[in-house]
């Protein structure tokens, strides 16, 4: 690896620029940093050269620790985003500089000039002045300035965003022929997805301080993980689908998809689902195209790009059609993308009733596609929206809460979708929250007290792989964006439990890693689970309680104690997932819900 | 269309007129009439005349003194009032509004309190004068204590001058530097350095444009001895107390003409070099 990257993190004034980012960049490769302006992406680049300090983490290159080396030391080339070009030097000396420094003798000097002149195809250009050039040619003395001391890694912030379009399209694939034929390891920032698309090997896309994805550009446009990738990557019709048989339903079809996880979520479960206007199939579409009807559509608005003609559809929303950036909307706006050929076989005008459907579809592995607040009461409803970690989560996940109003029980299992959020209710009966699990919710997250934000996830299961995958999912959305601490809290008679080799405990570590793009901690616990939670509770940080279950009878088992643990000041919120439907099983109400009233408030 | 002659240059500020109007009659009022009226006195004299009382040997030794203390003092400044404000713009350090307000005081202080101040000060029983004395060095009543006076006055237009552009120096051009591999020493030289040389050699020549027409604050610290330590402008007001008229105005004549062509060189030079570094567009 030419340059590896370990849990590196810097804070500005107690707020992270960037979180435990971990990446390694093979030797030669171009790696580009895409994310919108704010997203931590120069900082991550600075402190990759050494200009930014970080607070955590490591920094290696060609397997020498960097971390606490400057940036002269090095070895690594940077163009600025502003050229940052020696006014008052020739472009000869500007070149000349970093050998200057180095006192490599002028001959030698001049040898290099040449060479690297003739690279970036500016001979002759020696004697001109920074302000003599056009934009374009600062940019590549600027990039033959930075390679001139034969670093083995070469930074470039943002280095198109002054340039016009049409010379940046030029620059861009000049540069890209520069870094092949040099065979330097290269790290590009930039927020242009086109521009990420035409010149990475690779692509880490950046949010909030955080890697949320990295990938080849194709696997990251036609396989995302998360919401925002979807998003940021392309255009994307976002749609919340379920689980169903072999695959999920939208609309009217049910889609061929397996979770990556391997085991297939319970038929019900909430997905998210990304649809590219591209895959969108307007009218019967041709048999043989394999497109899945999704439903019936008018068409809002038609726009001719050249290349393309873009649709804008407006579907119904059903049981079985939601949106995910709305799931209580009523009409869902569908883009479609069809080729200018398509678009003349098969004219449409505006207010057309049309059949639509989809080529294909990609569901995103997250197990936490929207967040649904249930409350009895307006206090309930206005806590839970006043909520931190409401407020958190749906702001980096990228999701929109909806709130609902439920009457009674009854009322509150029709909204079970999704992230099912509720506050103990006071004056109410506990068992109802209960209630919610029994009738089917997957994943409800009871809020206790969350003034503070929760610093750590404390995670146990049941001993079911089912059980296990659906708690290690959820953490994984949930690690994904918020900046916590997640430790998995395993028996130490695994052997006994699973009726596994105890080694098991490493492959879980690896393979939460892998499936879930999580990274958790593995820790045994010797006898009941309880005490040791309460144990670990009692020190003063704010916890959010993820509790694996299934639908077998042990469960009960493992709920019977959180009457307690919900008590412990720190125990923030508690979150419970579950992989089978409880439903089906009839199982009674767990312990829980005995929440004592006086926390509910 | 039709070529148009005229030099103004067409701009969307209106009221060109009046602007160039008022400008042109304040200049002329404040600066053009009086020193017309200098050239015109000494101009009365017989060539032969001026040249003999503009060559008197106590008139070359003033100019001596006021123009070499005069140039000394501003590279004084000029290489510590970049020290001033480069701490006063890159460090950040309790008090540092304080110094950066004391800065400005030679502007304000009457410069008769200046000059007095320097010389108790300097004086042979002065506060630092007495440490001095000792050691054979006298500066209150030697040209040493108008090089003094003349540093101090010249001191705020050196560092007003660099601050603004110490503090316009883009960081990303240090960095840049730095990640070439040069040391704080080259990148302080080698971009620093020519970076901010228009605003050096301005507040230079504000300096030293100050130090020579410099008056209060020398005579009492100077002594004021004949062929010694006496500078021009005062050798111009003792002919005027003297009524020797045109006797002061050939002495002024003569800096007139020294002060305008030193400024002039100057001001080319930076002219050219700026020309080279900005652009020939």
């Amino acid at each position: 690896m030419s340059i590896t990257l370990e849990q590196v993190s810097k804070h500005y004034d107690g707020t992270a620029a960037i979180k435990d980012v971990t990446v390694d960049i093979a030797d030669g490769e171009l790696f580009v940093l895409l994310g919108p302006s704010g997203s931590g992406k120069s900082t991550l680049l600075r402190a990759i050269a050494g200009l930014t300090p970080i607070d955590h983490g490591r920094i290696v290159m060609h397997g020498r620790d960097v971390s606490g080396i400057s940036v002269r030391e090095r070895e690594v080339g940077f163009v600025f985003q502003n050229y940052a070009l020696f006014r008052h030097m020739t472009v000869a000396e500007n070149i000349e500089f970093a050998l200057r420094a180095r006192r490599v003798p002028a001959a030698e000097r001049r040898r290099r000039r040449a060479e690297l002149l003739e690279l970036v195809s500016l001979q002759g250009l020696d004697r001109r002045l920074p302000s003599e050039l056009s934009g374009g040619q600062q940019q590549r003395v600027a990039v033959a300035r930075a390679l001139a001391h034969q670093p083995r890694v070469l930074l470039l912030d943002e280095p198109f965003g002054a340039l016009d379009a049409k010379i940046r399209e030029e620059l861009r694939r000049s540069i890209r022929a520069i870094q092949r034929a040099v065979g330097i390891t290269t790290i590009l920032v930039t927020h242009d997805q086109e521009e990420a698309f035409t010149m990475a090997d690779r692509i880490g896309v950046m949010d909030r301080g955080r890697l949320q994805e990295v990938g080849e550009p194709r696997e990251l446009y036609a396989r995302p993980k998360t919401r925002f990738v979807a998003t940021f990557l392309g255009a994307a019709n976002l749609l919340l689908g379920r689980y169903e048989g072999r695959g999920v339903r939208v609309g009217d079809s049910v889609f061929p998809a397996r979770h990556p996880s391997g085991s297939m979520p319970t038929p019900g479960t909430e997905a998210t689902v990304v649809v590219r206007p591209e895959d969108i199939v307007i009218g019967g579409g041709d048999p043989g195209s394999g497109a899945r009807r999704i439903g019936v559509a008018r068409v809002s608005e038609l726009e001719f790009v050249g290349s393309q003609e873009r649709v804008r559809l407006a579907l119904k929303a059903n049981a079985a059609t939601v949106s995910a950036l709305s799931p209580e909307a009523g009409e869902l706006v569908i883009e479609a993308a069809r080729s200018a050929r398509e678009a003349e076989a098969d004219p449409l005008v505006v207010g057309q009733i049309t059949p639509i459907g989809a080529k294909r579809i990609h569901v995103l592995p997250t197990r936490i596609s929207s967040l649904r607040l249930i409350a009895t009461s307006d206090a309930a409803a206005e806590r839970l929206q006043k909520s931190r970690l409401v407020r958190d989560l749906s702001e980096y996940m990228h999701l929109t809460p909806t709130v609902h109003r439920a009457r009674d029980g009854a009322s509150m299992a029709r909204c079970l979708s999704g992230l099912t959020v509720v506050v103990p209710e006071q004056g109410r009966d506990p068992r109802r929250v209960a209630a919610l699990l029994h009738t089917g919710a997957r994943q409800i997250l009871v809020l206790l007290r969350d003034e503070r934000p929760v610093q750590r996830i404390l995670i146990y299961t049941q001993p079911a792989r089912s059980a296990r995958d659906s708690a290690l999912s959820a953490a994984g959305s949930l690690l994904r964006h918020l900046d916590v601490d997640a430790t998995l809290l395993v028996p130490a008679d695994e052997r006994l439990l699973y009726g596994r080799r105890y080694r098991d405990l490493l492959d879980i570590r690896r393979s939460a890693l892998q499936m879930h793009g999580v990274d958790v901690r593995t820790e045994c616990f010797t006898g009941d689970i309880i005490d040791d939670l309460k144990r670990r509770l009692h020190e003063d940080v704010p916890t959010l309680l993820l509790v694996g279950v299934t639908s077998t009878n042990g469960r009960r088992a493992l709920t019977r104690g959180l009457t307690e643990l919900a008590a412990c000041p720190s125990c923030a919120a508690v979150l419970l997932t579950s992989a089978r439907s409880d439903a089906e099983r009839g199982v009674a109400a767990p312990t829980f819900t005995h929440v004592p009233v006086a926390t509910a408030v | 269309m039709y070529a148009r002659t005229s030099w103004v240059q067409p701009s969307v500020l209106p009221g060109f007129g009046l602007a160039f109007g008022t400008a042109f009659a304040f200049v002329t009022l404040i600066v053009v009439i009086p020193i017309a009226a200098l050239v015109l006195k000494a101009g009365s004299l017989p060539l032969a005349e001026l040249w003999r009382i503009a060559t008197e040997p106590r008139a070359l030794a003033s100019y001596r003194l006021s123009f070499g203390a005069s140039l000394l003092a501003a590279t004084l400044n000029a290489g510590f009032g970049l020290v001033v404000a480069w701490v006063l713009v890159r460090y950040r350090f309790p008090g540092r509004r304080f110094v950066d307000a004391v800065i400005d005081l030679p502007f304000a202080l009457p410069t008769a309190v200046s000059g007095i101040a320097l010389a108790t000060v300097f004086g042979p029983n002065g506060w630092i004068g007495q440490w001095l004395a000792p050691f054979g060095i006298q500066v209150a009543y030697t040209w040493v204590g108008v090089v003094v006076a003349l540093t101090l006055i010249g001191l705020p237009f050196v560092v007003r001058s660099v601050q603004p552009a110490l503090e316009e120096v883009e960081a990303s051009l240090e960095e840049a530097a730095e990640s070439l591999g040069a040391g704080r020493w080259t990148v302080f030289r080698r971009v620093i350095l020519p970076t901010i040389a228009p605003a050096l050699a301005t507040g230079f020549t504000l300096a030293l444009a100050r130090a020579v027409g410099e008056y209060g604050s020398v005579i009492f610290i100077a002594g004021n001895l004949p062929m010694r330590t006496e500078i021009t402008p005062l050798l111009i007001v003792i002919k005027l107390e003297q009524f020797d008229y045109t006797g002061a105005a050939a002495l002024g004549f003569v800096m007139l003409c020294m002060s305008f062509t030193m400024l002039l060189a100057i001001n080319a030079v930076n002219a050219w070099r700026t020309r080279r570094h900005r652009g020939r567009r």
